[in-house]
């Protein structure tokens, strides 16, 4: 097997697979929230090795895939202006808007600049006082630090030419949405570990007590998830729901206090629509009125851009586990990596592209053709 | 997106708003900042993600996780890393496209 070959350490991992297969007495269906860890799962064939053990439904924690389409077209709007630089992590570049992408923006000459970090943002906009910077703020709580630090640091060094598109979306309340909807298979999850590097693992206990739900604090490396999946598979077949630690090597049931601290100070919850899923309440966050001058919606008037995404791509049901990449119509032939539908396509993380790119679009065709003849 | 990248502390910097030090991650070294890891010394070891070290490890976790990251091609964060200076030093090197303004 494929991951056998590529992991160092395949009579471990083996071993830990053997423990899982031996541990449970039936299917288990868990999720994993990341989209690195999903990436993962499909490229070594982790879920494929486990079949009738685990069952691994993929998770909306890609925040390339979960960014609405709306906020990227916003994002073109901006880019598109002869007075703004836009600046952005690279992944977002080929997220595909209502009309194009920011990519293409880019190639007819507008100012979208890739940066590593917001930090890098805030230098080109001291650097280019007579220009208008914004970043996108995009991300999870591991981009949350980075982006309320540069806004902070903003209003601190009185950088008023900068401003960010926000787009943060936080993991406990997707994973409470995905536990209350009334067709509901997850039954346990794995989280992921470098979100509860910076967020600790508080949250998550009271949804592991209200939903009756295992949720294990998982890395992202081979061995990581196994055995993620064996302390959930094991917490099922004995019936506790408890929020344990996997990855005990760099994260604590705290998390990084000065990171949150200036989160809250920078930050506030507030309701986020998901690409895909829909608005999901408190479910992501946006900059206190403290930081309102920072705001590139606000600064642009951007509000009267919205946008509604196409009826054929099933991302809302791949990213909720209703669905795998391949069952949807889309999959491969009207939606592909070079020419995306949804976002789940555009990034290596996003279910849909980790699917295509690990060779299940074979494995969809040849069960259609099989199908098909039957 | 959120995987991070393990690299040692080899520098400190003070004088800014916030402490930032210079971290090596097999060879190629970059500024970082250390505001949510306050306690980190040269030589220590910490998993940098978008320019901001998150947490501390030790050194046997930060070559696990580095060899971990390389063996399944997933040392992303070093090419954004070396995207982004050349975005920086292309943006320097055209002050007439942005205008006037540049300082070094
Ligand atoms: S295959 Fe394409 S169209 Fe179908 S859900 Fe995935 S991204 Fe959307």
């Amino acid at each position: 097997m494929k991951f056998l070959s590529e992991y160092r350490d395949p009579a471990l991992a083996q071993a830990l697979a053997r423990r899982i297969r031996e541990t449970a007495t039936r299917q288990w269906t868990l999720m994993e929230v990341c989209g690195g860890q999903t990436h993962t799962i499909v490229r070594q064939g982790l879920d494929e090795l486990l079949a009738g053990a685990v069952e691994m439904i993929h998770g909306p924690g890609c925040p390339v895939c979960v960014t609405p389409l709306e906020q990227i077209d916003r994002a073109v709007a901006l880019a598109t202006r002869d007075d703004v630089i836009f600046t952005s992590f690279g992944d977002m570049l080929r997220v595909p808007g209502s009309d194009c992408d920011l990519q293409q923006v880019r190639a007819r000459g507008g100012q979208v600049r890739i940066v590593y970090s917001p930090l890098d943002a805030l230098t080109i906009a001291e650097r280019h006082p007579d220009k208008q910077v914004v970043f996108f703020a995009v991300g999870f709580e591991t981009t949350a630090p980075a982006n309320a630090m540069a806004v902070w640091q903003a209003r601190m060094r009185g950088i008023r030419n900068f401003s960010v598109l926000v787009s943060h979306v936080t993991v406990p309340p997707a994973m409470e949405a995905i536990l209350s909807a009334p067709d509901n298979r997850v039954q346990g999850f794995l989280a992921a570990g470098h979100v509860c590097a910076v967020m600790g693992w508080t949250e998550y206990e009271p949804i592991a007590a209200r939903y009756r739900v295992p949720i294990v604090v998982t890395g992202f490396e081979p061995l990581d998830l196994l055995e993620g999946m064996l302390l959930c598979v094991e917490q099922l077949e004995r019936g506790t729901h408890e929020v344990v630690n996997q990855y005990a090597r760099a994260v604590t049931r705290e998390g990084n206090a000065p990171a949150m601290r200036l989160i809250r100070e920078v930050f506030e919850l507030k309701d986020r629509q998901w690409r895909g899923i829909g608005t999901i309440p408190m479910s992501g966050l946006g900059l206190r009125p403290a930081y309102a001058e920072f705001d590139a919606e606000r600064r642009f008037a951007l509000e009267d851009i919205v946008a509604s995404e196409p009826v054929e791509c099933r991302a809302g049901a791949v990213l909720t586990g209703q669905l795998k990449p391949h069952q949807c119509p889309m999959f491969g032939t009207a939606c592909t990596p070079e020419r995306p539908m949804g976002a789940p396509m555009v990034s290596s993380e996003g279910a849909c592209a980790a699917y295509y790119n690990y060779g299940r679009f074979r494995t969809a065709r040849a069960a259609a053709t099989a199908g098909a003849g039957t | 997106m959120c995987l991070g990248i393990p690299g040692q502390v080899v520098e400190l910097r003070d004088g800014g708003l916030v402490p930032s030090g210079v971290v090596d991650f097999g060879g190629a070294r970059r500024e970082v900042c250390l505001a949510y890891t306050p306690d980190v010394g040269v030589g220590d070891y910490v998993v940098v993600h978008v320019g901001f070290a998150i947490t501390k490890v030790d050194e046997a976790e930060a070559k696990r996780t580095y060899d971990a990251l390389a063996a399944m091609h997933e040392l992303g964060e070093l090419e954004a890393m070396r995207e982004a200076d050349a975005t920086l030093a292309d943006l320097d090197a055209l002050p007439s496209k942005v205008g006037p303004g540049i300082v070094a």
